[in-house]
């Protein structure tokens, strides 16, 4: 019922129903635009503007349907114009672009990668805080157990048991994105 | 948990496990590449949030409808009323002239607009709204729906200011109620974006107050 409320509040543009809407979803949307994009400006338009597209098309979507896997379509569907935009704009000479530029990064993800990526970050956020930062160190800093270790001021034992438990969790939650 | 599962977390964690297949290796790889993407850790910009409330607050109030086009008179009747060869050449002129009126005049080109969402100060930490600010042409029209504000009156009332990165202030309007505000500028929005409302008191002296009560930041829309 409370689901139901929020989304005719969102429906109707409510501030406080968008803005829980967006603490809910919002870092998933952009966590899939970022996927797509890899700029962290492009990311957050694209973010906008799935916001706004899902709340024209609030009227339409049926009550039970799952809000986050809607998001992400509609995110993807967003991003994907937002590369093809920025690809079209790039009339640099080749040499002069940068190896990240969107222009020239391959295809956009296909829908099941950028959801992959709805998912981790969903799980990665259900971690312990300590857990998560591990993780964090591990593989976005790419530190060993050692260094993270140094960095945190424990003992490395410390951190490869926070290591094992989140991984643990993780391989629990993410396992069927392999199957 | 069994042991082969044990290794499998071991190997994801970072430990050297020589007991795997290739493909579970190639399996547990993947999985380490979405954790090592930085889309599975990047953060949106604090700001982000308000963005978003801002941009729907301006969707839900929809966009100013470009004026009709007018056609010119003379050259309506002389569509209807073509007779001489020599009028015929001046109809055709006339046509032309008619459609170029309904194609620029008639254009779906969007008005520039700004929106943003403004929040009480200390003086008023209850207060909450949002604001749409369109480019036309007597200026930019500011729209300003807020809650949280008392009504003021008897020699007070609330003066809207826009400051540029220069620090700026132009005046905007001054109402007594911000609950449906219209207030117009005619500096423009691109250049000043930064908004907020003081408490005035009607003494003669025009300068802000400094008493804010609500801020807020405009945003482009589109």
């Amino acid at each position: 019922m409370q689901d139901r409320d929020l989304r005719a509040r969102f429906r109707q543009g409510d501030p406080d129903a968008v803005r829980e809407i967006y603490r809910s979803h919002g870092r998933l949307v952009y966590a899939v635009a970022y996927r797509v994009l890899g700029d962290r400006g492009l990311a957050e338009e694209a973010t906008q503007q799935t916001f706004v597209k899902a709340w024209r098309a609030a009227q339409s979507v049926d009550e039970r349907r799952d809000l986050g896997p809607w998001l992400a379509a509609i995110a993807r569907r967003v991003a994907i114009d937002v590369y093809r935009r920025e690809a079209v704009r790039s009339a640099d000479p080749l040499e002069s672009v940068a190896p990240g530029d969107p222009a020239l990064v391959a295809a956009p993800q296909s829908a099941e990668a950028v959801y992959d990526v709805w998912e981790v970050r969903e799980a990665v956020a259900q971690l312990p805080a300590d857990e998560q930062e591990v993780v964090r160190l591990q593989h976005l800093d790419g530190f060993t157990h050692t260094q993270i270790a140094e960095r945190l001021g424990v003992a490395v034992g410390t951190v490869k048991s926070r290591s094992f438990r989140a991984h643990k969790r993780l391989a629990a939650q993410l396992g069927h994105l392999r199957e | 948990m069994s042991a082969s599962d044990n290794e499998r977390i071991a190997y994801l964690s970072g430990e050297p496990v020589e007991s795997l297949t290739p493909q579970e290796r190639a399996e547990l790889d993947e999985l380490r590449a979405l954790l090592e993407a930085p889309a599975a850790w990047e953060e949106p910009d604090t700001g982000l949030e308000d963005r978003v409330v801002a941009a729907i607050a301006a969707e839900a109030r929809g966009p100013v409808a470009a004026p009709a086009p007018t056609k010119p008179a003379r050259a309506r009747w002389r569509l209807r009323r073509p007779v001489l060869a020599f009028g015929g050449l001046a109809t055709a002129a006339a046509a032309i002239a008619v459609a170029l009126v309904i194609a620029l005049g008639g254009s779906s080109t969007k008005p520039l607009q700004f929106a943003m969402v403004v929040n009480g100060t200390s003086l008023a930490p209850g207060a909450h709204g949002s604001a749409t600010l369109t480019k036309t042409q007597s200026g930019w029209r500011i729209e300003l729906s807020a809650t949280g504000l008392q009504h003021l009156a008897n020699g007070r009332y609330y003066q809207a200011w826009l400051k540029n990165s220069a620090g700026i202030l132009v005046p905007v309007g001054t109402f007594n109620d911000a609950q449906k505000v219209t207030l117009w500028s005619g500096a423009p929005v691109t250049q000043f974006r930064s908004f907020s409302v003081t408490v005035q008191q009607a003494n003669g002296n025009p300068a802000s107050s400094g008493k804010r009560v609500l801020v807020g930041t405009a945003h482009p829309v589109h």
